[in-house]
């Protein structure tokens, strides 16, 4: 029988996941705006707006320690972070362009090598999706082959019903784990009416359209028209679900510190900047270019997915008003 | 290779043996590893590359430059040109770096046996072809006829100025040294001229020849139509793309050129390969 869950009892899920030493991520309103954290309680739980920044850090933290090293007497030494102490964690109330990211994701951190900040918080995360029934006109979700109500990336997911409450769906093992063990927050009920999800505002682009475009115009002056306004800030690339470049620094002194990897942005100047003063994308347009191959040609040439969920974030951060989906739209029409 | 640790960002702790001023700003340094177990266990093939951290100051980017024939140590060559080559520039001989790797493909040296090799560098770029020199001239018996064509802006910008006299005493290879004009002083015993020029007029011949180049842009630019004259296919030229990197482990993002990514599909390539890419590095 299909289960459902009150809005009361989800957050009282949270307290009890909580109390019980998990971690809790989930949006959160914080001054102006609503991003996904860490919550202290079930109250904290704000499924309103879409977070403005992706949930991609609950995995690929901002900034984040990898190793710390120490100078003393003379001896050099290098301590390891212990994975062992990431927590449980349970990612409440990510919509479906956030749960789907880290299915994408995985390809490139366990790639030959393991990187394994990223997939141990991976493998200790439960994701509880939600059906996206508020969109706004920088949603496109539906352009690149998701929903708002796509269950994948999600091992529990949530759509919102009429008369409050969610419907409960358990997708994988680690879900169907979680509904049983707290089985008493939820509850059987057989007829439930969805609350329609989001209106999507794109029509779902050839994918592959787009990709045997690219495939064959690296040299367009395309790149040169489209990138022109961009001021290289790198709002997109923080903000995207799926962007994953990053930057390896030390902070401290010699003495003792540490390394820490941190998010980066192709759309930086200084970001192939060689040593030399040579840098292979030097201008604007090439590194605009970057960004969309990398995203719909290049990821897929490598690991056969397209890096974008059409999450819309882009669009609303770009101080520019870049719009990557009407970009991706243009180029499926050429 | 060792067995890598579960944390893919740790390096090996490296004691610095020796240091070498191979010009006045670029450095070579000798290292050996602390642990005793990495030491007997850290295997490599020349064109790989390493991470090599300053602590405080973070990591740089360099082929491994020695021959993987020479045991016991790695080398690395580099020269002070930002914050992370100054700091190690700081460090004398006793201190500790960090080294992460060996990473990427490398040069396919079986490839090469019974062929004559021409190795065409310039400045800063002999150490990725250096390792693989040391690595054949090592096992000698295997190679046909070795031309190495090095040139450098200026006498003082020639990198193992002790090895090129090494080379140039041997008898079973064929040095050519050079240097760009006005870079020469009056006992100057080298060729005066760009590399590529030199090239043509060393005329190496191209039959059952593989030519191994390493340079700035603007020197592979002006070599690859030379060997083209003279004979080489595409195929039979190898080169190695130096791209800035920060993970060398294919994650970090920076280093692709279009779809490859230079840290783990390279730093070696074929002079067919690099032509079939996108043109930005």
């Amino acid at each position: 029988m299909p289960k459902t869950i009150t809005e009361q009892n989800l957050q009282a899920l949270i307290d009890l996941l909580v109390k019980e030493g998990t971690r809790v991520v989930g949006p959160k309103r914080a001054d102006t705006m609503v991003l996904y954290a860490p919550l202290t309680n079930g109250a904290e739980l704000d499924l309103i707006e879409l977070p403005r920044r992706s949930a991609k850090e609950t995995f690929f933290p901002l900034c984040e320690e990898i190793l710390s090293y120490e100078k003393k007497d003379g001896k050099t030494s290098v301590t390891d972070i212990d994975l062992d102490k990431l927590p449980e964690t349970v990612l409440i109330g990510a919509r479906p362009c956030d749960s789907a990211a880290p299915g994408i994701l995985d390809a490139v951190f366990s790639w030959d090598y393991n990187d394994e900040f990223y997939l141990e918080r991976r493998k200790k995360t439960v994701i509880i999706g939600l059906a996206c029934t508020r969109g706004d006109d920088a949603c496109f979700c539906t352009a690149v082959g998701y929903a708002p109500d796509t269950k994948q990336g999600s091992d529990l997911f949530l759509a919102p019903v009429e008369g409050g409450g969610f419907s409960v769906e358990a997708v994988t093992d680690k879900g169907t784990a979680l509904l049983a063990r707290y089985g008493g927050l939820f509850q059987d009920q057989a007829a439930v009416s969805p609350l329609p999800v989001a209106t999507p505002t794109m029509a779902k682009l050839d994918l592959a359209r787009i990709k045997g475009w690219l495939d064959h115009n690296f040299e367009s002056d395309f790149w040169k028209e489209i990138a022109v306004r961009c001021v290289g800030c790198g709002a997109c690339a923080f903000i995207c679900p799926a962007c994953h470049c990053f930057d390896i620094n030390d902070e401290g002194t010699e003495a003792k510190g540490c390394r820490r990897k941190h998010w980066d942005a192709c759309g930086f100047a200084k970001f192939t900047n060689h040593a030399s003063g040579h840098n292979p994308r030097d201008v604007q347009p090439q590194r605009y270019r970057n960004r969309i191959m990398h995203k719909f040609k290049y990821y897929d040439d490598k690991f056969g997915k397209t890096l974008c969920t059409g999450c819309g974030r882009c669009i609303r951060a770009c101080p520019v008003g870049i719009d990557i989906a009407a970009l991706i739209e243009e180029i499926s029409k050429k | 290779m060792c067995i890598p640790d579960k944390n893919i960002y740790k390096p090996y702790l490296a004691t610095i043996e020796n240091i070498i001023d191979e010009t006045p700003d670029v450095r070579t340094f000798r290292l050996v590893f602390q642990d005793e177990a990495v030491r007997d266990s850290f295997s490599f093939r020349s064109g790989q590359f390493a991470e090599y951290s300053a602590f405080g100051y973070g990591e740089s980017t360099f082929c491994i430059a020695s021959s993987p024939t020479r045991k016991g140590y790695i080398e690395c060559c580099f020269r002070s040109v930002g914050r992370v080559t100054e700091a190690l520039r700081r460090l004398e001989i006793g201190d500790t770096l960090g080294v992460r790797g060996p990473y990427g493909n490398s040069f396919p040296i079986e490839a090469l046996y019974g062929r004559n090799l021409v190795f065409v560098a310039g400045g800063i770029a002999l150490p990725p072809l250096r390792t693989l020199i040391w690595n054949c001239l090592d096992q000698r018996d295997k190679f046909g006829e070795i031309t190495i064509v090095y040139g450098a802006r200026t006498e003082d910008d020639l990198v193992y100025k002790h090895e090129l006299k090494e080379w140039q005493e041997r008898s079973d290879v064929n040095l050519v040294k050079t240097v760009d004009p006005g870079g020469n002083s009056d006992t100057w015993d080298g060729r005066v001229g760009f590399v590529p020029t030199i090239l043509e007029e060393a005329a190496p011949k191209s039959d059952n020849c593989v030519a191994l180049v390493c340079g700035p842009p603007i020197m592979i630019k002006f070599t690859l139509p030379v060997l083209e004259k003279l004979g080489f296919s595409d195929e039979n030229i190898i080169t190695t793309l130096e791209n800035r990197m920060k993970c060398g482990l294919g994650k970090c993002g920076r280093c692709n050129v279009g779809n490859v990514y230079v840290c783990k599909d390279g730093p070696v390539f074929t002079a067919k390969q690099v032509k079939e890419m996108p043109q930005e590095f």
